[in-house]
């Protein structure tokens, strides 16, 4: 009993045993190796083919309905050996395809990476990298395996070259793929090779049930190796799977951002940052994609390695699984994107709050209890600010400070409300929405610690600078603090005025000053002077040589 | 120098000359072009035509046209261009020169 193909030559089609199909390939793929690039090879193959059809028609009417491996040999002998009759058309006026004719034949050595079917796993992606560097495969698939396990991107990678290498087709592919040159002699022994592992194969179904030990040492090696893969990959699933289902049951409050005042859960979160509700729906829908699509794939390419399962079925789970998570993935991304848009630009409010004249100005932090119902703890602008949700009210805790050099003898006091939107002129709308008290009484400085906004406008950075111009001598004075300008101020130089210090009134009402924040003006001009300096010695030293 | 190689070389000199006879006489398609080759025992392996068919067409000494068979494959029926003719003409009269001038040395040789 023989497998047998169908194929069509010319638009005639006919049976062919397996083995002599393959035979008949070899042999137009030797020949098309053979021809070269030479005039006319497609039409030269093309004859030949037709030749080849019309004599299988010939014997096909001799009651017989399947070409066997017999004919095409006897047909095959008659034809020739194509090293043979392509060598005769070497001719002296065809000089420029006699070129190109012998370039082949000695081979373009040009090497390609191409998947190795033959010896694949999964889809023969290592095999094939291992034969391009000629390397051993083990190597490659553990290589392979690591940068998994570690790095998380083994899984995409393989998965891009699977579908971007080319599977080596034919002899042709083969010998490319581990770079020997494209020569008659190499795709004999090529071919050669192929009709023995045909061989080998056809008789080692038979020969497995009769011998046990037919599998060699290293193949049983190798099939020990792909199931603790195979294992590992699934518990890695699964691990994820606890994980996830963990989380579900939690109700995402499993997730805190910060815990010491209580914590936000991620929908709680997302409802304050997302600008509209189906963007929180799509990052949920898009989140499970990619959660689900993640553990399931773990969990097939596991059983797949585990159970040897090689269908084209498995293969296109994986690919659909892959291309399941990517869709989830670019569905957060969007959103991702589209809340970036949201806090593209910034707007700025200043209103003044006031100015005395006087050597102190006291700030008085006015504290609010922290015991609303929900007190969260969130980094903002690189500082840990508190933050209460109040009825349809954010509320933030933390007022940034910043100290100038005043421009006359008196304390300028300017309130700052500042937000982000997708315009100016939104994140001005928005900094107008900031509710922020600050009054000036005599040389006190009453400064709510806390301001709110509307839970409408999302978090956008909201945020409150009160900026203090301090006249020369002048300090301000916290409760546990005070500040001066620094003695770079008490230069008394108006190159300064560019100069600031600033500081932080936290929610509990305890200041921090920040270190200085010298302006680069100073610098540019010691530079300047540095200039100025030599410029002079250049000149002394024309001066010098005339 | 080898024995097969000159038998060769001898044989695709006269092969070109042979297959444009057999084409002036009638058109035909390849399988009828080998089986007259090998009636006269002028070609040994099949694949040989094929490369020389194409090249004598691609220098406009052969045309061809398809041709649906009753039973199998298309066919392509190879006829004699004008420059093919007159190709003809003058290979067959350097072909007489030569066998002439061939039996006459090979005659005194032998003697």
């Amino acid at each position: 009993m023989k497998k047998t193909v169908s194929v069509n030559i010319k638009g005639i089609s006919f049976t062919i045993e397996e083995d002599a199909y393959e035979l008949l390939q070899d042999y137009l793929d030797r020949l098309t190796v053979t021809l070269g690039n030479q005039n006319g090879s497609k039409e030269i193959l093309e004859d030949i083919e037709l030749r080849i059809a019309e004599l299988f028609n010939i014997r096909l009417k001799e009651s017989k309905t399947v070409i066997e491996l017999i004919d095409v040999e006897e047909i095959l002998a008659n034809l020739g050996n194509p090293e043979d009759f392509v060598d005769m058309e070497d001719d002296d006026e065809d000089s420029e395809d006699k070129k190109i004719f012998e370039e082949a034949k000695k081979g373009s050595s040009e090497k390609r990476l191409f998947r190795d079917q033959d010896n694949a796993v999964i889809a023969g992606v290592c095999s094939g990298i291992a034969n391009y560097f000629a390397m051993d495969v083990v190597i490659i698939r553990i290589i392979f395996f690591v940068i998994f396990f570690f790095a998380g991107f083994g899984v995409p990678l393989y998965i891009i070259l699977w579908i971007a290498v080319p599977k080596a087709k034919n002899t042709i592919d083969r010998l490319r793929m581990r770079g020997r040159p494209i020569t008659v002699e190499n795709v004999r022994t090529e071919v050669e090779n192929a009709a023995d592992k045909i061989k080998t194969e056809s008789r080692g179904i038979a020969k497995k049930f009769r011998d046990k030990d037919y599998k060699s040492k290293a193949s049983r090696g190798a099939r020990i190796f792909t199931s603790i893969i195979g294992v590992g990959l699934m518990l890695f699933g699964l691990l994820h799977l606890i994980i996830f289902l963990v989380v579900i049951l939690g109700g995402f409050e499993m997730i805190p951002i910060q815990s010491e005042h209580g914590f936000i859960s991620i929908t709680e979160l997302g409802e304050l940052v997302l600008s509209n509700p189906a963007d929180i729906q799509w990052t949920w829908i898009g989140g499970m994609m990619i959660v689900m699509s993640f553990i399931l794939f773990f969990f097939l390419l596991g059983s797949i390695l585990l159970f040897r399962l090689r269908s084209r079925w498995s293969k296109l789970s994986l690919l659909g699984l892959f291309i399941i998570g990517l869709v989830g993935f670019f569905m957060c991304l969007s959103v991702g994107m589209r809340t970036t848009r949201d806090i593209a630009m910034d707007g700025e409010i200043v209103d003044k709050v006031g100015k005395v004249h006087s050597t102190e100005l006291i700030v008085l932090p006015q504290l609010e209890s922290l015991t609303t119902d929900k007190t969260y703890r969130i980094k903002s602008n690189g500082q840990f600010g508190l933050m209460a949700l109040e009825g349809d009210r954010i509320k933030e805790y933390g007022i940034q400070f910043e100290f100038v050099p005043s421009t006359d003898s008196l304390f300028h006091i300017d309130q700052s409300r500042s937000a982000r939107a997708h315009s100016h002129a939104r994140a001005i709308a928005k900094s107008e929405n900031i509710n922020h008290q600050v009054s000036l009484v005599g040389d006190s400085l009453l400064v709510d610690t806390e301001y709110s906004f509307p839970k409408k406008d999302k978090l956008r950075d909201q945020d409150i600078l009160i900026v203090i111009q301090i006249p020369e001598g002048g300090r301000v004075k916290f409760k546990d603090q005070i500040v001066y300008l620094g003695d770079n101020y008490e230069e008394g130089n108006s190159d300064y005025s560019d100069y600031y210090e600033s500081g932080y009134l936290r929610g509990d009402g305890t200041y921090r000053h920040r270190e200085w924040h010298r302006n680069h003006h100073h610098r540019i001009e010691n530079i300047e002077y540095e200039i100025d300096m030599m410029e002079d010695e250049i000149e002394e030293t024309i001066e010098e040589i005339f | 120098m080898k024995l097969e190689n000159t038998k060769a070389q001898l044989r695709k000199g006269i092969l070109e000359l042979c297959i444009l006879s057999i084409l002036k006489e009638k058109e035909a398609y390849p399988s009828e072009i080998i089986d007259k080759l090998k009636e006269a025992k002028l070609i040994v392996v099949e694949g040989t035509l094929y490369p020389l068919l194409t090249r004598l067409k691609n220098g406009e000494l052969l045309t061809y046209r398809w041709e649906e068979s009753p039973s199998g494959p298309p066919r392509k029926y190879y006829s004699l261009t004008k420059m093919g003719t007159a190709f003809l003409e003058e290979l067959s009269l350097t072909w007489d020169e030569l066998n002439t001038a061939v039996t006459k040395i090979t005659k005194n040789n032998s003697k």
